[in-house]
């Protein structure tokens, strides 16, 4: 079994796309399709082989490609795919997607198939474990409503119980369902109408929604959502100077990878790291960036600097006080 | 640059060049050394030409550089998953590959001979029965066609049933969007989500490290060894230091942070009688041996050592079998039950008692401290003390305070100038 394979090439892929194409296709046409779904240079590895028939696919009558296949296939399945899915039935998420008469047509598919891991194979040392109920039954209910609602662009109506214990009830459309990897629990983005009838993003865990329900109203021009995420970041992102002893470059540009950052070198062994976010992120930047200790050095913004440095001077004070 | 080729054949170098410029990114073409001029510039621009969406080039005194600017927080897919989808292959792979699955697409089997015949009278294409055979045996090796042999006839077929009841399943295609950004081998997910023409919409994922995909391979052959419970050698690069050195072990199990961004394989070495955890990203490549005897055996040890691993040391700086790790914590449960929580959920098993008002006490045992320091010091500003039968723990955390108190100019009077 082989990840690196010729059959998962975006040019096969490509292919697969123009073939499958019920209708003639202009050699503008088939550029088109090129430039969406291949890369940079594609145009000029492909278009040749067509063209000159290298790759004698299609039937070519003038300027008009044919496609000399009887069929719109789809690409059978891999052992590596099968083993994939086969590895996925034992997963605790997936009940929130198929149900037990589902997961059966499936897993009798997959008999002969060998599941590519076993959960016990993976330990995640560090994930918390106050994961989401995935086996309850509201839960799963609530999921399902609210993917439905996403994709359908619906009103929900979501009865929650806010972090201080007090139950809010609201409208909202479905954004996007985050999974946090480290939290081992699902959030709602969601959109909700302000007063002034502008629409804000809102994030709710799942796991502190009590009833989910699908309205009969739809949201008919949905905000742009990575405008809003993009907009919500500071303008001034967290200036770091990270000092590269105890391999601490290494270790911050991996922990901080998954943020959008540029890094520099200033000095032969200092770097300067930028790291955009927004105030739903700021507590967790916080808390990552102190647990470097003294290999990072906040340099900005003015906001985060003084943040980390209350939290320091209270740390001094309480032990100072704790001496007196 | 006249033969410049955008795919590629191998996918080691890729993966090297792939995670430099994602994982730092401030590297100019002359900071690497380890390649001719010639080489980075190749590889430089086929990773442009592969993710140009996400390439940012700054202009520095030093040169100019490239780097990922990917933030997972807007994306509905790994773009890393592009590096996998760039294996170069001959005209005849490409053309056979389609030909031959359209001729068995409805059901029909047939044989090599049968295949190249009907190539030529429908669709007027010769290739030479060898070629096809190959194809198809090939094909039948990597499970996309089916081969039985009735009587001396070897014959190919093409079971689609599983391809179609996903398409026809769309709670399935959303299981398969979810699982590409959240679970493992998630390039496998994108693949089939690609393949059944689906696109994630729905589902973004918090704390995921893109660059883990390049590792999948790796964490493959690893998996195929712990499933036949082999010794592996593998070849390991230091991350550290330009070394590379060959290690014959046990693989047991993949530890994963999902905070730092680092996957491990756990393994058992014989030589020094150890379990050891290896970087997935230092290893460069895995040669399954013989089978082991002492696999289940080993697999349970790890099991009853695990409980006291903090993360993946094995052994503390001073040598202790266990050492005690003690913090006491100012916290009001009233107001800040969210850092009791914390320590429950975060705390790996470790004790929390409440030892006076306001006052609570966190107590764990385990074979290196030294892992723990990064969390605890997540709780800066509420440590009343740390206590460390690792005496060398316990010192870094206060002078790793005092260096910070010097950096930021804290002192005890200042708080409120803040």
């Amino acid at each position: 079994m082989e990840i690196f394979s010729e059959i998962y090439s975006c040019y096969y892929q490509v292919l697969h796309h123009l073939l499958c194409r019920k209708t003639p296709l202009t050699i503008e046409d088939i550029r088109q399709e090129i430039c969406r779904e291949g890369f940079e240079e594609s145009l000029i590895a492909i278009i040749p082989k067509l063209e000159n028939g290298t790759w004698n696919l299609f039937e070519k009558d003038g300027n008009i490609y044919r496609s000399k296949l009887g069929s719109s296939f789809s690409m059978p399945l891999s052992n590596l795919e099968k083993s994939y899915l086969k590895a996925l039935l034992s997963d605790p998420r997936i009940g929130l997607f198929l149900d037990q008469l589902q997961l059966d047509s499936l897993n009798e598919m997959l008999d002969s198939a060998i599941p590519l891991w076993k959960q016990e194979q993976f330990y995640y040392y560090d994930k918390f474990t106050d994961s989401d109920p995935y086996t309850d039954e509201t839960y799963r209910n609530n999921f399902r409503t609210l993917l439905s609602a996403q994709k359908q662009k619906r009103y929900v109506d979501i009865d929650y119980t806010a972090p201080r214990g007090n139950r809010v009830h609201h409208h909202y459309v479905p954004a996007r369902l985050e999974y946090s990897v480290k939290n081992d629990k699902f959030r709602l983005l969601a959109w909700k109408q302000t007063k002034h009838g502008k629409m804000k993003l809102e994030t709710l865990n799942l796991s502190r929604m009590q009833h989910v329900n699908s309205i009969n109203k739809i949201l008919t021009s949905p905000p742009d959502l990575n405008a809003m995420i993009k907009n919500s970041y500071y303008a001034d992102p967290l200036r770091l100077h990270i000092i590269n002893k105890r391999n601490a470059l290494e270790r911050a540009m991996l922990h901080f990878a998954n943020y959008e950052k540029n890094t520099t070198k200033v000095d032969e062994n200092i770097y300067e790291c930028l790291i955009y976010y927004n105030k739903n992120m700021e507590t967790e930047l916080l808390i990552e960036v102190m647990s470097f200790g003294p290999m990072l050095k906040i340099m900005g913004n003015d906001r985060f600097l003084q943040n980390f440095k209350k939290r320091l001077k209270q740390q001094k004070d309480i032990i100072y006080n704790q001496q007196k | 640059m006249s033969n410049f080729q955008e795919l590629v054949k191998n996918f080691s170098k890729t993966r090297e060049y792939v995670r430099d410029f994602f994982v730092y990114g401030f590297k100019t073409r002359n900071e690497f050394k380890m390649k001719s001029p010639r080489t980075y510039d190749n590889e430089r621009r086929r990773l442009e030409s592969w993710l140009a969406p996400f390439i940012r080039k700054d202009y520095i005194s030093r040169g100019s550089n490239i780097s990922l600017a990917i933030d997972s927080s807007l994306l509905d897919t790994n773009p890393l998953f592009q590096v996998w989808k760039t294996k170069s292959f001959t005209d005849n792979d490409i053309v056979l590959h389609f030909l031959i699955l359209d001729l068995l697409w409805d059901g029909h089997s047939l044989t090599a001979e049968e295949i190249t015949d009907r190539l030529l009278s429908r669709r007027e294409i010769l290739f030479d029965i060898q070629t096809v055979r190959r194809k198809c045996n090939a094909y039948a090796k990597e499970g996309i066609i089916d081969k039985k042999k009735v009587g001396k006839r070897v014959i190919f077929s093409l079971d689609n049933r599983l391809a179609l009841w996903l398409t026809s399943h769309e709670n399935a295609l959303d299981a398969l969007a979810f699982y590409q950004m959240a679970g493992c081998f998630g390039i496998v997910g994108h693949l089939l989500t690609e393949q059944l023409n689906y696109r994630n919409q729905t589902f973004r994922v918090k704390h995921n490290f893109f660059v883990h995909t390049l590792e999948e391979e790796i964490l493959l052959d690893l998996l195929e060894a712990m499933n036949h419970k082999r010794f592996v050698n593998l070849t390991i690069k230091s991350s550290k230091r330009d070394l590379t050195n060959t290690i014959t072990c046990i693989p047991l199990q993949i530890f994963t942070s999902t905070r730092s961004g680092r996957r491990f394989l756990c393994a058992y070495t014989e030589r020094n009688s150890r379990f050891t955890c290896f970087r997935l990203d230092t290893i460069k490549s895995v040669v399954s041996l013989e089978i082991s005897q002492m696999y289940e055996d080993l697999l349970e040890k790890l099991n009853r050592n695990r409980k006291y691993l903090w993360g993946v040391s094995f052994e503390g700086t001073e040598r202790h079998h266990l050492d005690r790790l003690t913090m006491t914590l100012k916290i009001d449960a009233s107001t800040e039950h969210y850092i009791l929580e914390r320590l429950k959920h975060e705390g790996r098993g470790g004790a929390v008692t409440k030892i006076a008002e306001n006052t609570y006490q966190y107590e764990i045992k385990v074979f290196d401290c030294n892992e723990m320091l990064p969390w605890v010091r997540t709780f800066t500003g509420r440590i009343l003390s740390l206590k460390c039968t690792a005496k060398s723990v316990e010192r870094r955390f206060y002078q790793d305070l005092q260096k910070m108190y010097q950096i930021y100019q804290i002192d005890e009077n200042s708080l409120y100038d803040l």
